[in-house]
């Protein structure tokens, strides 16, 4: 049925559908949205980051000008709930001002509501709260304070690790990192009496209406949220946060709608971070580089009433091949607010770590890394005992090499330069990251107006979810993509994916591509019954194209949809679709993306001058449907990547607990500046066991490995192997390959 | 007595002037209800103007011009630049990133020059001609920055944007080279977090031709 146009709108790098509202000012983000009679909420934190509140004081915040009311615990306890362990997802479970413990810095004390934004942030300030707090712990250092879990096990590492001829054994450690998407989190919330209409930063708006439903004590159908326009979220805005509850119980007890903007210092304590990790890697190997052992044993920070996994063993089991490995893990609690999910939860950290392992193993080993990798590729996945579904790192490795100009490495270190006579330095690493599909519903309509509507409560977060959804009914309908609406980005949509996990795309396909065949077979169906050309044809004597129906073989008498539907008095005809989900192949494959990173670093050690240069990478994610955007992201994980190697850590004040750094100018992010070249190749080989077009998700594989990439072309360079990320500059002062070299 | 509803809707602004009590006797106040959509929130842009003198005491009068439009305006003097662009003006094109100076998604053009709108009050703008995104082109006529954006696909959520473009527009009148490091330099107070920078550089570089 499908036209032959079809194939060629998937694999197009088209320009983005939204791209014109973005660049014109237009695309309406959370805090844009306003209301007459909208109040601004500004919340009150806290200055410590154990104990309790022992006195809170409003009366000088509520005798100034144009306040109109302050939350706090006294006033508030009781207006939100706990939601259900078993529905939906959120990191912080606690309801906001539910009673006077403080268990991070920067917790929400009190919620100053005003009539303007700067009354209410002046009132804010005005807020007398008294704390009676303990010293608190914020250490980095980790040491194991629940029961150890295996992830994966096989064989017996410790023996084979003893009797390992050539190992490595070495803690990586990656510190807390925070998201910092430049849109900050916001609410505008909207209570009518009866529902709630919510705008908010969500990468999931399905997940957001089932839990703030539960939180705010009222019926799934009495919330609706609204995501039109992310300004992109890495995780963070993955799952609900206080901000969000705060605003909407407090639209509803004052009746007019409240704006809530966190601020960028609040974006450090109260919305999430990537825990910090301390990871034991060992290996072992024969003298020919064969892998014998795989040890990860890793740690990470939990906040204290919550618990989250940082999956940094997701990888480890099937990147490589050997009879005797083990992942295991445990974590430790800290006077610090929730972690969360940050793109590539897990492997990101993880992946930092083992790559990182095999490069010093490769070293020990006197091998080029880029060898020890190929020599050790599994032929299935020995974790699971599943055949790949689609695997092809070891093509990654060497398109990679081969345009990297690997084979022009000195293994050396500090002994190449280039045109300009600096050191450069040059390091490799693979990555991984799964590749999953969630179920999720779409509608479709073909529209007596000429148009398409494809409606799916999905969002897109940046990642371009509008135009990969428009291309989707674009490769079965024949319709240019300016003839197609994608309204996304409301929960009162069919039940669409998250975005996280790199999974909205591939569970997209399935949904979309049904619903738009749905409705195909739908406007077919209208032809018969209304059109006496087509009357008496069975539909599979029909064909359509470009919302045009015909007979097979008859296509130059072809019939424009919307005269047929005109002329039955129809304004559209729709279809329904659903995609099932990854869950049932995963019993059968072991489905993941894979790709290889190749980096060249700058080292000017007369100025201490570091500088990631130039970036290979090679990424097998499956079917890419628009590489332009494809592209993109996996650049812009390389920019990320950049900044965990060298720039990101946010630190923790001792005394008070306090994110010190909690500013874009001290929390440093890669700039334009930073950004080094970039060389990306998709190898576009469709994984065809995760849906119809065999695409897998992009988002996130960039940020595996990059940084172990990173830090081994420093060691390239400097001589130094820096373990602990970020590389600091007095990392390197007293590198063998500094000035006396 | 149950609780019952209050009423918003586009004919009705309700609630203004506002006051604690106010709030707390509206309360007691039965309505229908209404459901807002995003569409009125454009519409509220006019309805919820800038409140009295008894609602903001200290407010100060201000006029600026913004897009060629002359604008006079009864304001806080706390309110950023940014803030009455935002909240009075309902220019949300223009975007709060930090309110620090730090991250450039704030960028508007006072006089033609680029400042971080977050970064200055707005009564330091009397008479000033500020020049924010709504005013360089639309989505069927864009500016030639905007469309080499769009070509080149110098962004992914969009949010960073607009700070982007106006840098850049602003950018081609400044006394920065034009090789690609001169260029990266000089847009390096504009943050793009999810790393569209190449594309941004050329986009850039098309535009300035």
């Amino acid at each position: 049925m499908a036209p032959s146009t079809s194939v060629t709108v998937i694999g197009q790098g088209l320009p983005r559908i939204d791209g014109p509202k973005k660049v014109s000012g237009l695309a309406q983000y959370t805090s844009d949205h306003h209301f007459p009679g909208l109040l601004y909420a500004v919340p009150v934190t806290s200055t410590v980051a154990k104990g309790r509140i022992t006195a809170l004081d409003p009366r000088a915040a509520l005798a100034m000008p144009g306040v109109v009311e302050v939350f706090h615990q006294g006033n508030f306890a009781g207006k939100l709930f706990r939601k259900q362990a078993s529905k939906g997802k959120v990191d912080e479970n606690r309801p906001p001002l539910s009673d006077n413990t403080v268990s991070y810095y920067g917790q929400y004390v009190a919620l100053v509501i005003a009539r303007t934004f700067e009354q209410a942030t002046e009132a804010a300030r005005a807020v007398k709260v008294e704390y009676a707090s303990e010293p608190p712990n914020v250490s980095m250092r980790l040491a194991a304070e629940e029961k150890t879990s295996v992830d994966t096990e096989r064989g017996d590492v410790d023996q084979a690790f003893t009797s390992a001829p050539v190992k490595i054994d070495q803690v990586y450690t990656t510190p807390v990192q925070t998201h910092n998407p430049i849109e900050l989190h916001a609410s505008v919330a909207v209570w009518n009496g009866e529902q709630f209409t919510l705008f908010e930063t969500s990468q999931a708006v399905m997940n957001h209406q089932m839990v703030m439903a539960q939180m705010l004590g009222v019926q799934p159908q009495q919330v609706r949220i609204i995501t039109e326009y992310l300004g992109s979220g890495f995780g963070g805005k993955l799952w609900p946060w206080t901000h969000a509850t705060l605003a909407a119980a407090a639209a509803r007890e004052l009746g007019a709608p409240i704006k809530l903007v966190v601020d960028r210092a609040m974006m450090f304590q109260t919305v999430g971070h990537r825990t910090n990790t301390q990871q034991r890697i060992r290996l072992g190997a024969t003298a020919d580089g064969k892998l014998n052992c795989v040890s990860h044993d890793y740690l990470f920070h939990n906040a204290r009433l919550d618990t989250y996994k940082e999956n940094c063993g997701e990888a480890t089991g099937f990147l490589y091949s050997t009879p005797n490995l083990r992942a295991a893990w445990s974590f430790a609690r800290r006077d610090i607010a929730p972690p969360t999910s940050m793109r590539g939860p897990g492997a990101v950290p993880g992946l930092y770590a083992l790559e990182s392992g095999m490069n010093e193993l490769a070293v020990a080993l006197k091998m080029d890394p880029l060898q020890l990798r190929l020599a050790n590729q599994p032929e299935r996945d020995e974790s699971l005992d599943l055949p790949f579904s689609s695997r092809h790192l070891t093509e990654c490795l060497h398109t990679g090499a081969e345009r990297f100009g690997w084979a022009r490495r000195d293994p050396r270190p500090g002994s190449m330069r280039n045109e300009a006579g600096a050191v450069v330095g040059w390091g490799m690493a693979a990555c991984s990251w799964m590749a999953k599909a969630l179920p999720a519903k779409a509608t479709v309509q073909l529209a007596a107006n000429g148009r398409a509507r494809v409606m799916c409560g999905t969002q897109d977060i940046g990642t371009g979810t509008y135009t990969v959804v428009a291309q989707m009914v674009a490769a079965l309908t024949g319709l240019p993509l300016a003839r197609i609406d994608v309204v996304i980005g409301d929960s009162s949509l069919p039940p669409g994916p998250m975005s996280g996990g790199s999974m909205a795309t591939g569970s997209l396909v399935p949904a979309v591509q049904a619903a738009t065949q749905a409705a195909i077979d739908e406007a077919l169906q209208a032809a018969i019954e209304h059109d006496p050309r087509f009357a008496g044809k069975a539909p599979g004597a029909l064909a359509f194209d470009q919302m045009q129906v015909s007979i097979k073989g008859e296509q130059g008498k072809a019939v424009l949809l919307q005269d047929i539907l005109q002329a039955a008095h129809m304004d559209h005809v729709s279809g329904e679709g659903e995609g099932a989900g990854s869950a049932e192949a995963q019993k059968h494959y072991s489905q993941h993306s894979y790709g290889a990173h190749f980096v060249e670093v700058v080292w000017q050690p007369e100025i201490a001058r570091l500088r990631v240069d130039r970036v290979v990478t090679v990424i097998d994610a499956g079917k890419v449907i628009n590489p332009q955007t494809g592209r993109n992201q996996i650049e812009g994980a390389i920019m990320m990547g950049v900044g965990m190697a060298l720039f990101e850590e946010t630190e923790y004040d001792p005394r008070t607990g306090a994110p010190l750094n909690a500013n874009l100018a001290d929390y440093i992010v890669t700039t334009h500046a930073d950004a080094p070249e970039v060389d990306i190749t998709f190898l576009d080989y469709p994984d065809m066991t995760l849906n119809p077009l065999g695409a897998r998700g992009i988002g996130e594989i960039g940020l595996a490995g990059i940084a172990a990439a990173i830090t081994d072309a420093v060691r390239h360079a400097t001589g130094v192997q820096v373990r602990d990320l970020p590389v600091r500059i007095e990392d390197l002062l007293d590198a063998p390959v500094g000035l006396a070299s | 007595m149950a609780k019952q509803k209050l009423q918003f809707s586009p004919d009705n602004p309700p609630l203004l002037p506002l006051s604690r009590r106010s709030v707390l006797q509206a309360l007691g106040i039965s309505s229908t209800a209404a459901v807002l959509g995003s569409g009125l929130a454009q519409a509220a842009g006019s309805a919820a103007a800038a409140p009295g003198d008894a609602a903001e005491p200290g407010a100060q009068i201000l006029n600026m011009t913004v897009n060629g439009e002359p604008h006079s305006l009864k304001i806080d003097p706390r309110t950023t630049l940014l803030d009455a662009l935002r909240e009075r003006l309902q220019l949300t094109g223009t975007k709060k990133g930090c309110d620090h100076g730090q991250c450039g998604a704030c960028t508007v053009q006072v006089n033609g020059r680029r400042v971080n709108s977050c970064l200055s009050l707005a009564l330091m703008h009397e008479g000033d001609a500020i020049s924010t995104i709504e005013g360089l082109g639309t989505p069927e006529q864009l500016h030639p920055m905007q469309a080499a954006f769009v070509e080149h696909d110098a962004y992914q959520c969009g949010y960073c944007t607009s700070g982007q473009i106006m840098s850049a527009v602003a950018l081609a009148n400044e006394p920065y080279g034009t090789s690609d490091s001169d260029i990266k330099e000089a847009m390096s107070g504009n943050i793009c977090r999810c790393g569209a920078y190449s594309h941004i550089l050329k986009a850039i570089k098309q535009a300035r031709g």
